[in-house]
Formats: structure tokens, sequence, C-alpha cells
């Protein structure tokens, strides 16, 4: 039985080429299908009201996210289908592409006045850092699945000046491919996350370098580089909170009331406080589905990066934990797909797209219980946003196509 | 190169996964510690932002009197606030200003300082303003529109307090604060019924203050404050008030307060303190002579509190508040214990001497006149000191204190108005261990212990009612807002004080204080009174040789049905009971009792002095009418020959004899005559001097008894023109000093 399906594989060649044979992690899809339908739900009971009063009517924004979240998911099981080994091209295209639409957006005219994070589609907006951030893991992917020798072993750097480096010293000083690839890699993560910061984009920034530190990590990268960087970050972290005022304007007013309870503007609180009489008045059990009442234009735009605090409101302390433990699980399953998968790219490629989503739980979900300071952060699936509803389903349909290709299954 | 994954990064991958639960833990725990530790105050917190909580106020109830007139009312009215907090320019500021100095004529600082205080979210301008005020503050803020003042002003709905009678029952009703809460007499004791319950309308608002799905507003009725009706007869209470305040005119008494109250139930049917003060404008000081006296004081701190005395003095209810040494008016209850415990009889007699030993030394009769051997019966219409303080003497201070604390005097009556006088033994009187010779002695004709008038009527009237004390009370009902009866007050019998028998014979001797005794000024033809007088000495600093002069009694005395009670405080003129309370007693009892409808049963005396019906003449030819009105003197005035119309009309009472004058046609004009002096005239004279202008004569008040009558008053003022054959009433009393 088994040799004859092997025969039939073979005979279709070209169709094998292209597309995965193999069955896709249904757990996966259960919980992440699981997700995407509350996130929908409550996408609705959040967006009702500011869509009637923005938008004209009380539906806009939910039957928007729907028609994306429609075409997303035909997307994803599409997506699924391609055998992952030719995604290292789609690795290339999409790292070219970040860069350009990263540069593209900061020579474009400003789409909110003093932001320039979105370009205009005319039906829609797009975010640049939305692609830059599946670029970052798909190019990161690729370099640490090729170079794993040279990230992990003892090979001496071939470029010539580390070369000469080493003729000079006669031999002492030997410069390794790991430190001169560290490097390399970290120039790409500083290069990504320093143009997004350029669009005074301040949590696009911080997630951009936290994944590709998770990137590095997954792909083996010597531990006592991590150390350093936890130091510098430590660093970086307490000054920004001593001295607020060197970063942007903005950032620095977040920071300074997320620090400072009672800052006087209160605007720059208004947003947290409302957010959190949101999550307080869910108690325990909620105030059940559509009952919020602090979406009624008290946390603005509920719809998007404050969805959480409608969603802890409505359903309570047990309903919120709930959702966090779904993303708990998504995030694991996509793991174990990564460890399951049959090579080094689909592993990190997976890992890290799971890792991208559980970050972004983490930090929004931290943002709207006044955990972090507020930055722009959504919730994935949840926040209102047809491109990267769709851009993360795809995402999505790149973990599904390395669960297809798993070396064992479960 | 298609390496699979390593062992090291599976454990990377698992500890990048332990890192990003632990951050999860952090966030749950986070979110327990907002959700349920804190979950109520953020709830409270959200609450406030999203409600719009409106007070829908309750009306206050109304007062009516027993005929349910009103004479305590709620209106609606206006409250304007405003919310600093929204003020951005300082024209806004100014505008704001001007606006409520000149609108509601407020001081200029006091609003600044309110429209300065830019953290508050609320402070009231003014309450209690009428329709008029806040169609002006409305066209002001629309004048305005550009500087937006709307969105810092607000209007909510106020209610203030009416009294359409103005000083009627004044000290009685009391009035309200600026919240609305009963500051004084019936308006304070009956806050919580008057009050209701306010209604709240909670409505969910959304950040843009529209309303939010309907599904989220509450409303609270409101529960309309309870309206009380009173046991205060509208009419009897302006005939005391009128009496009252014509009394301290005449004698310039600082104040006259007076009681009327129903006999057999303890309802109180007027009762009033003179000067009062309209209940619209409490603050205002009513008294002319008050305000021109502190308008002379130099020293502004003593301007000030004079001021303040004033108000609080003008505010008391003095029969319930007050207390007074009774003087000879207690005789009665010495009387009465002596009659009770049989040790006198109406038989026993005593003969006094003017004087009489007590410890070591005399206690003197009033005028140190001998009033010989007498009864009770005399004794009580004399006044005799003697005799009562041998009666009291005889009993002993322990059945003295006895009926003292029986007839009430040791506890507040329970009337249910505020601040009675709280009797303190040891202090407003002396109990039975502490009670000396000397003490029981001047106890016994009502010297060295304080009572409250509203105590002294409540005693008295248990002689009118078989012997049983009742409890005042003068609210009898209290409805809601439907007018369904909420709760009614029932008379209470406290006690039985003295047997029916006893009870019965003091009415009688009081009967004779009035028909002869020091009472006789509150004599009223065709009824019989019964009743007593006193005068005391104050006592106190400012209060040398002054004199606190009462009357106490009821009518008829063979039916009691109402007791009233006058006292003059230190009066100029008629310093004594018997001159200056009685009359005033005198004229209430013949105002009510006509009032009342109680039947007059005149003495065959009476009968003989005045009143006839008049003739009805009209119709009659002139040859006819001498003959129809036998007895009378005829005025024929006109040419006709039959009558058209007589003065008096047919039925009046007039004296026998007096003169009719009738027209008879319609053109010739009534004959008219100026009115004459009537008064300082003996009965005789005032007769003829009415007969000669052609004027009728009514008597009232006493015409018998010892000592010289003369009248002192008349219905129609002197030098006044009247109709001829018009019937003026002519007051009489004793000029006699009456010492009691």
């Amino acid at each position: 039985m088994a040799t004859r399906t092997k025969k039939m594989k073979k005979k279709n060649t070209l169709f094998n080429t292209f597309f995965s044979q193999g069955s896709m992690d249904i757990p996966f899809l259960i919980i992440l299908m699981t997700i995407v339908t509350i996130g929908l739900i409550m996408l609705f009971s959040a967006s009702y009201t500011y869509s009637y009063y923005n938008r004209g009517s009380s539906t806009q924004i939910f039957s928007r996210q729907l028609i994306f979240a429609v075409i997303g998911i035909v997307l994803m099981f599409a997506i699924s289908k391609i055998r992952y080994e030719y995604l290292r091209l789609v690795a290339l295209i999409a790292f070219g592409g970040s860069l350009f639409f990263l540069v593209l957006v900061l020579l474009l005219p400003e789409y909110k006045p003093g932001f320039k994070r979105w370009i205009d589609l005319g039906f829609t907006t797009f975010q640049p850092s939305e692609i830059a951030k599946i670029g970052l893991i798909m190019i990161l992917a690729l370099l640490l699945e090729r170079n794993y020798k040279g990230v992990t072993g003892k090979i001496p750097s071939e470029m010539t000046l580390c070369k000469k480096i080493t003729e000079f010293s006669n031999g002492k000083f030997v410069i390794y491919k790991s430190l001169t690839s560290v490097i390399c890699y970290g120039m790409i993560i500083v290069l990504f996350a320093g143009l997004v910061y350029l669009e005074h984009h301040v949590s696009g920034t911080i997630l951009m370098l936290a994944l590709g530190v998770t990137m590095l990590w997954l792909g083996e990268v010597r531990g006592g580089w991590f150390a350093v960087g936890t130091i510098l970050v430590a660093i970086a972290a307490i000054v920004l909170i001593l001295k607020p005022e060197i970063l942007q304007e903005y950032a620095g007013e977040r920071i300074r009331a997320w620090v400072d309870k009672d800052y006087s503007p209160m605007l720059h609180r208004w947003q947290t406080n409302n957010s959190l009489f949101a999550i307080g008045s869910g108690g325990f059990l909620g105030a059940g589905l559509g009952q919020s009442k602090q979406k009624h234009l008290y946390v603005s735009e509920p719809q998007n990066d404050f969805i959480f605090s409608i969603v802890c409101e409505e359903l309570g302390f047990v309903g919120a934990t709930a959702i966090i433990i779904l993303f708990a699980i998504l995030v694991y399953r996509g793991i174990k797909i990564g460890m399951n998968a049959k090579d080094r790219f689909g592993a990190l490629l997976s890992m890290g797209i799971v890792f991208q989503v559980g970050i972004q739980v983490a930090l929004n979900i931290g943002v709207v219980s006044d955990l972090l300071p507020n930055t722009g952060i959504s919730l994935p699936f949840f926040s209102a946003g047809g491109t990267s509803l769709i851009i993360l389903l795809c995402e999505m349909g790149m973990v599904l196509s390395v669960s297809r290709s798993a070396r064992k299954k479960g | 190169m298609n390496k699979k994954p390593t062992k090291k990064m599976e454990s990377r991958s698992l500890n990048a996964f332990l890192i990003f639960c632990v951050a999860l833990a952090i966030l749950i725990g986070n979110l327990f510690w907002i959700q349920i530790i804190k979950g109520e105050e953020y709830r409270l917190k959200a609450e406030r932002n999203q409600l719009s909580d409106t007070v829908i106020a309750a009306n206050r109830g109304t007062i009516y009197d027993s005929n349910m007139k009103i004479i305590a009312q709620s209106a609606s009215a206006w409250l304007v606030y405003i919310n600093p907090s929204r003020i951005t320019t300082d024209e806004q500021k100014q505008l704001l200003i001007n606006g409520f100095v000149d609108i509601f004529e407020l001081d200029r600082e006091t609003v600044e300082k309110k429209v300065n205080r830019e953290k508050s979210g609320y402070e009231k301008i003014i309450g209690q303003i009428d329709n008029e005020k806040k169609a002006q503050l409305q066209e002001y803020l629309s004048n305005h529109k550009d500087q937006k003042l709307g969105t810092i002003v607000g209007i909510d709905p106020d209610t203030k307090r009416y009294y359409p009678l103005g000083t009627f029952a004044s000290t009685i009703i009391g009035f309200t604060g600026s919240e609305d809460i009963g500051r004084s007499g019936l308006e304070l004791k009956y806050n919580n019924e008057l009050t209701g319950e306010a209604g709240r309308r909670i409505t969910a608002k959304n950040a843009l203050a529209g309303d939010m799905p309907n599904d989220y507003e509450t409303t609270y009725d409101a529960r309309q404050g309870y309206s009380l009706v009173l046991t205060i007869d509208e009419v009897i209470q302006y005939f005391l008030e009128q009496q009252l305040a014509q009394a301290v005119t005449e004698t310039q008494a600082k104040y006259a307060y007076g009681i009327v109250m129903d006999v057999k139930t303890g309802a109180i049917l007027g009762m009033s303190t003179m000067p009062d003060y309209d209940l619209n404008s409490p603050y205002k000081i009513h008294s002319d002579a008050v305000i021109k006296e502190i308008e002379e004081m130099e020293d502004e701190n003593e301007k000030a509190q004079a001021e303040t005395n004033a108000l609080y003095s003008q505010w008391r209810n003095r029969t319930v508040t007050d207390s007074y040494e009774p003087g000879s008016t207690f005789k009665l209850f010495v009387a009465a214990a002596a009659l009770e415990e049989g040790i006198m009889t109406t038989d026993t007699t005593y003969n006094c001497t003017s004087r009489i030993k007590v410890a070591e030394y005399y206690q003197n009769c009033f005028n140190h006149k001998a009033h010989g051997t007498q009864t009770v019966a005399e004794a009580l219409p004399n006044s005799c000191n003697t005799f009562f303080i041998t009666m009291g003497q005889k009993m002993g201070a322990v059945t003295f204190s006895k009926y003292f604390e029986a007839f009430g005097f040791t506890e507040r009556t329970g009337i249910d108005l505020p601040s009675e006088a709280k009797p303190v033994a040891g202090k407003t009187y002396y109990e039975a261990e502490n009670m000396g010779i000397a003490e029981l002695s001047s106890a016994s004709f009502g010297q060295t212990f304080q009572i409250s008038p509203i105590q002294m009527i409540t005693a008295v009237s248990a002689f009118g009612n078989g012997g049983k004390l009742m409890r005042p009370y003068i609210v009898s009902k209290i409805l809601d807002e439907d007018g369904n009866i909420v709760s009614e007050t029932e008379p209470y019998v406290k006690r039985q004080v003295v047997s029916e028998k006893t009870a019965d014979i003091m009415t009688e001797l009081m009967e004779q204080v009035v028909v002869w005794g020091t009472a006789k000024n509150a004599y009223v033809a065709g009824y019989h009174v019964a009743g007593k007088t006193g005068t005391s000495e104050k006592i106190g600093a400012n209060a040398a040789d002054q004199t606190v002069a009462s009357f106490v009694g009821f009518a008829p005395a063979n039916n009691p049905e109402i007791a009233v009670f006058i006292a003059l405080d230190e009066p100029q003129y008629y310093a004594t009971g018997g001159s200056g309370a009685a009359p005033v007693a005198g004229r209430i009892f013949e105002n009510i009792l006509a009032y009342l409808n109680i039947d007059p049963e005149y003495t065959d005396e009476e009968i003989s002095q005045m009143t006839v019906s008049a003739p009805n003449l009209i119709g009659e030819s002139t040859d006819n009418v001498k003959s129809k009105a036998t007895g009378f003197t005829v005025k024929i005035i006109g040419e006709g020959t039959n009558v058209v119309s007589q003065t008096p009309a047919a039925g009046q009472t007039m004296p026998k004899g007096g003169v009719i004058v009738v027209y008879t046609d319609d053109t010739t004009e009534k004959q008219k005559a100026v009115v004459p002096d009537l008064t300082g005239l003996t009965l005789t004279e005032v007769n003829r001097v009415a007969a000669n202008s052609g004027f009728n004569i009514k008597v009232a008040g006493t015409t018998q008894g010892a000592g010289q009558i003369l009248s002192y008053k008349q219905s129609v003022a002197k030098d006044s023109t009247a109709e001829t054959g018009t019937i003026i009433t002519v007051y009489f009393r004793s000029s006699e000093i009456i010492s009691d």
C-alpha cells in the first residue's frame, strides 16, 4: 500500500513538484479557526457603535473584515497546498518587496498627519510593516538554514577582511563565520527595524527587533550574544523610561503617561484609563456578549488596538484567559509543526510565524492592560484591518504547508 | 542541506515558548488584578463616566388648615449651576460673571470665586428662581451663542416654597431653607413626611454625550411629599392673631402669645406669638421697632449680633418653646388638688387677714387687702394668696408635687411641634424633697417654678374635660399626593388627673371668676365663660418690675368646647392678667363662639339691656309703620307712601327702643351722621350719646360686677360717617386695677 502510494506520487511529478500531498495539521487548523471565529464575533460586538457613528452603518467595519477573512482563508488553504520548498524563492521576493515598500512609504505623502505607516490603496490601506514582518522571518529562516554550519560551527570567515586580519596576526586572531553571520543578520534586523522606526512606528520597531532576536535564538546563534543583547535592551528600556524625551515626541509622551498614572494631559491616558475601566467592568464572568458599555465611544477605536479591553468587559476574566490560552496553544502547536518539519527552513518558518503572533498578542494585551506603554500594536485575528488579516492568514497557510510535509505527524 | 531540526533547536524553541508562557501568565495575573481585585473600583469609575444621573425632584407636601385652605405650598422653580472646568476663555468668564450679577443680583465676589474654581465640575449659582428669571438667563445665553456659554451653564428643576397667607400662623408653620429642608416649626418637625423621596433617571451616555440604546435607561419615580392637614382653623387663628396684635399695640407688651385649644380632644385650633414674621421672607426682621433699634446701634458686631438675635426671636413659637412663672392661674391646680384630696370642701372657710406668716417672714396678699372669711368660691375669684398658701401648706410638698406631676408640669406635653420646653427637676421646678415651706408657699400661688403656655392650657382643659388630661396635637391628618390618608391623629387621653366631680366643681368656680372675679373682663354676654387670670413677676436682670399677665379659661362652661390661653409678656399698660389679658380672651371667645355656631343663652338682665330683632317694616305704609314698630323710635325719610328700605335691616339684633330709620323712596339720599366717640363712657352715657346721634348700640364685654365699668372700644371708628340707625358694637370692661 505504501509503495503504491509512492508510485502514485511519482507518476504525477509535475503536480507533486508544486503541491504537497500530505495532510495538514488538523489541531492547528481547528484552534486557528476558533480564534478567527471568536475574533470576528468580538470585532462585530466591539465595532458596531464606532462604525455607526463614524462609518454610517453599524456593520460596515464588520462586513469588510468578514470579506477579508473569507479571502484570507481561501488564500490560506491555497498556500497550504504549495510545497513550502518554493517558499524559499518567495523569501527573497518578500525580502526585496519589504525593503521596497518600507522605503516607498517614507517617500509617499502622509496618510495620517505625523504618521507614515500606511500606503493608501484606494479601497483599503496597507502597512508595509505587515509584509516586512513575514519578509524578515522568511529571509532569516532562509539564511539561518543555509549558513547553519557557519553560525553554529567554528569555520573561519571567508571574507577578505577577515582573512587579512588572520594573516596579519599570524593566525592568532581567527574571525569565525559565526561572528560575521551574526553581525550580518543583526544588520538586516536593524535595517528593517530602523526603516519601521522612521515610519514613527515604535511598536512595529519593537516587534521587528523581538522577532529578529527570536529567529536568531531559534537559529541556534551562540547564547553569549543573547546575554549581551538582554543587557543592552535593559539599559535602553531604563534610559527610555527615565528620559522619554529622547524619543520622537508622541512616543515619549506615551511612555510618560505610562509611568505617571495621573499624567495630566488626560488625552494621553484617556485611552488607557477607559481601557482599564472596560477590563475592570468585566469582572469574573463579564457583562455578556454585546453588553459592553465602554465601547460606546469611551474606548477609542475599540475595534482596533484596544479590542481586547472590550473582550475583557464582555467575556470577563474567564473569557479573556480562555482566549489567551487559545493563543498559547496555537503557538505551541506551531512550534510542534516546526519540530516535525522535514527541514530547518520549514521549522524556522513555522516557529517564526507563530512567535510573531505570540509576541504581538503579548505586547497588545500588555498595552491594553497598562503593563506596557501605549504603542499601536494590533491583536492578531481580532483587530480590524483587512490587509493585516489577509497577510496573517497567508502566514498561517505557510505553517499549514510546513505541516503537510512533516516527517511525522502529531 | 535538507537537514532536519536539531535537538538544540527543539530545546531553544521550548525555552522561547516557556518565556512566552511566563509573559502570558503575567498578563493573566494582571487581568486578575484588574478584573477581580480592582474590578468594582473600575466598574464604578466607568459608570461615573457613562451614566447621566438626573434627579427628579419630589415636590414638598402642602400644609392645609382644618378647612383645607392652603397655608404652605411648593411650586416649581429653577436652579442654575455651572461647570467651571468647561470654561476655556477669559471672555467666557467675564460674560458669566456679568450675566449672573445682573440677572440674579448676586454678590460679584462670590460669583467670581465660583467661576474661577477651574477644577470643579459643579458650582451652584442660585436656586429657587422663577420662570421669569430663568427666561432672562436663557435669553442672555442665546445672545452670547458664539461664546458657547450653553455648554457651561446648566438649569435644573428646583422647588420653591410659597406661603400664600404670609404671616399667618408663621411661628407654628415655620419655613424651609435653601435646600428645601424645614428650618423651623412644622416644616422642621414634619420635614421627613413633607419631603418625599427624590426620584432618579439614570441614562447611559456615550462619550459624545448622546444616549446609548434605551435598554440602559432606568427611572425611579419620585414619591411626592406628604401633605399635612392641621387642626388649626384659619378663622380662629385669624381672630387670635388679630387680637394678639392689637394687644401688643395697646399694652406695649414685648410679646403677646395665645393658644386656642379644643377642650375635648387637645387639638390646637389656633396658636400665635406676636410680633410674628412673613414666612415668605423669614430673614427679614418684621418688627419695625426692632429694625429701628438695630439701626441705631453703632458697633457693627453688636449690630450683626442683634440682627441674628432678632431673627431667632421672631421665629420662636413662645407658646411651646418658652416657659414662664404662671402666677395666680396656678391657684386652680392647688384648689383642685385640695378638693380631690379632701383637704378642703367648697364649704371650708379661711379668714384672710391680708398677710400670713411663712417661716421667718410674712407673705402679703395683693394690695395688702384683707379678704376676710371666705370659701374657695370667693378666694378664687378674689385670687387670695393667703388662702392658697394655707391650702398648699396643708397638703404638703409631697401631695403638691404629686399633682404638679399629674397635671403634666414635669414633662413635655408631647405636642407635635419642635423644641418644646423641657421641664428640668431642680432647675425649672422643685422636687418634693427639696421643697421647703417657703418654696411650697410661693409655689401655691404660682411662683418659684416655670411652665410653658402649652402645659398650662392643656392642664386647665382637663377641668373642662371631666378631669382627663389630653395630649395636644396640631397635625390631624397626613395625606399622600392623591389625597389618601396616610395617618390620622386620634385624640389621646394621657390620664384622669382629678375626678369628674372635682373637675365640675373647678369649672363652676372658674365661671365665678369670670362672672364677678379677676377675670370679669373675659365675660361674653350670652355665654358661660370659665377662667382665671394671673400676673407674675418676671425674674431676671433685665426684667425688673416686669410682669407676665395671663388668662386661661374655656367656654361654654356648661359644655366646654374651646380653651383659650393669652399671655402678655412685659406689658406697659393694663399690666395685669385681669386688665390686660382677660379682655383679649373675652373678645376671642366672643368671636370664636359665634363662629362655631354655639347658641348664646342670655340672662334676663342681658336681654333687657340689649337685643331684640329689628322688625320688618318694608312695604308698610307710613301710617302703619309706627304701630308696627312699637318700642322703637322710627324716623321716616322720603316722600313716598310706603317703606322701601330700612336701617338696621330686618332681623338684626338691636337695643330695645333703638332707632329705626325708614326710607319711603329710592331717590332720597340715605341719612348719614358723624360717629361720636363712644369710649371711656358708662353704659348709660353710651346709650345717650348714641341715641342723640341716631345710632344703635350693641354692648359687648362685661357690664356688671364691682368697680367702674367703662367702654373702651367701638366697632365703627369715631369721626367717620355712617348711616343713621347703624348698629355700633361698644366694648366695656372694668376699669378697676384688677389685682390677681
